[in-house]
């Protein structure tokens, strides 16, 4: 991607973020290890509310909640309840963050990233390398992939050893209200 | 006198070994070795959803086990989010660590979970005695220098018990087996506050 088109990326892209108030989508995640047979694949719901709630509800295999919510990490696995102050935990912090922005897609931020740009199969794709060496050490690079209208369709996190999860989004439904109780434990 | 008797008997009783304690007596076998066979697949991706209990914190994520080769297995635990835990090797019962989030790189958890994973996992041992009460069997197996005592119930293993002075350490339990997969797995400290289970991915 030339630095044009890279320019005309980000500014769809920031564009839409800011349009988006709230997102539903479907997600398909898969798992890779290298050394397994398969990945590993779960199915769920996202539910997204700018500017930063986010619940990742899975479905398949098994029953899992994850909520993101003022600095607040609220988890229902299968009926059992926790919750985790963020504020504490920078990586996690750091983290949430990134979920939050890699779902809108903004998160040029080159104070935070090496970002390259590239066209893969007519699609628009970026890589994000994190520049604090203590997040790499967790996350290698985020590979998003968007649409022509500067919608996220697909998220990869890599990690240092190569072994990766891929997301990808589908049935995506734009500011939609969606009652609170939604991002409530 | 009858007081010195039975005590003598309690101490009789105390001092004797796991599966006698048990009300198992010791049985004839032909068998010379036991099988764990619920990870003995190099084809198959052994997949768990786990539920870790630790004092008073829940903990979940996905276990990943793999045999990768005759004397090998790889052990990922990653959030369900997909974020790596921890990462193991066990090639020839020497412990390698891969990778741990630096949160849990404590020499203390390490070695409990070096222990659980070698019991968990080891596939085949000499039997040194077998017990039955006549329902099961048991046969007593020493791994990695541990007692072990493997479970059975007909021919299916029912439960591994880590034992330290004749008293039960860590009991692993296994149930829902179907095509040599224990679908549910239950991992069972004793002198900790710590239980882990786990559910097959369908």
């Amino acid at each position: 991607m030339n630095a044009n088109e890279a320019a005309t990326l980000r500014a769809t892209v920031k564009e839409k973020a800011a349009a988006t108030k709230t997102i539903t989508s479907d997600f398909i995640q898969y798992k890779h290890l290298d050394f397994l047979s398969d990945d590993i694949k779960s199915t769920g719901k996202l539910a997204f509310m700018a500017p930063e709630k986010v619940k990742w509800e899975y479905t398949t295999p098994f029953a899992y909640s994850v909520i993101f919510k003022n600095e607040k990490l609220f988890v229902n696995d299968d009926g059992n309840k926790s919750a985790m102050d963020l504020s504490s935990n920078k990586l996690f912090k750091q983290l949430n963050r990134l979920i939050t922005a890699s779902i809108s897609g903004d998160m040029f931020l080159s104070e935070e990233f090496d970002i390259s740009y590239f066209k893969v199969d007519g699609k628009n794709r970026v890589h994000f390398i994190p520049k604090d060496s203590q997040f790499a050490t967790f996350i290698k690079a985020f590979h998003i992939t968007f649409s022509k209208s500067g919608e996220v369709t697909q998220v990869k996190m890599i990690e240092p050893s190569d072994d990766y999860t891929k997301i990808t989004f589908s049935n995506r439904i734009e500011n939609q209200a969606i009652p609170d109780a939604v991002f409530n434990q | 006198m009858r007081f010195l008797i039975s005590s003598l008997i309690l101490l009789l009783v105390g001092c004797g070994s796991y599966p006698t304690k048990m009300g198992f007596t010791e049985a004839d076998s032909i068998a010379l070795t036991v099988t764990n066979p619920y990870f003995s697949d190099t084809n198959t991706d052994y997949v768990y959803k786990a539920k870790i209990k630790v004092f008073n914190n829940d903990l979940g994520g996905i276990l990943i086990i793999k045999k990768t080769a005759p004397a090998a297995h790889r052990i990922v635990f990653t959030t369900e989010l997909g974020n790596t835990i921890f990462d193991f090797s066990i090639i020839d019962n020497e412990f390698k660590v891969n990778r741990v989030l630096k949160e849990m790189d404590r020499k203390i958890l390490l070695n409990i979970l070096e222990k659980d994973f070698k019991s968990l996992l080891h596939e085949q041992a000499e039997i040194t005695k077998n017990y039955t009460n006549g329902h099961s069997t048991i046969s007593a197996a020493t791994i990695y220098g541990k007692p072990h005592f493997y479970t059975f119930k007909e021919t299916q293993l029912e439960r591994i018990t880590r034992v330290g002075g004749q008293k039960e350490k860590v009991v692993f339990l296994f149930s829902e087996i179907s095509n040599n997969i224990a679908k549910h797995i239950q991992i069972n400290h004793k002198n900790l506050r710590l239980q882990i289970e786990l559910k097959a991915f369908e």
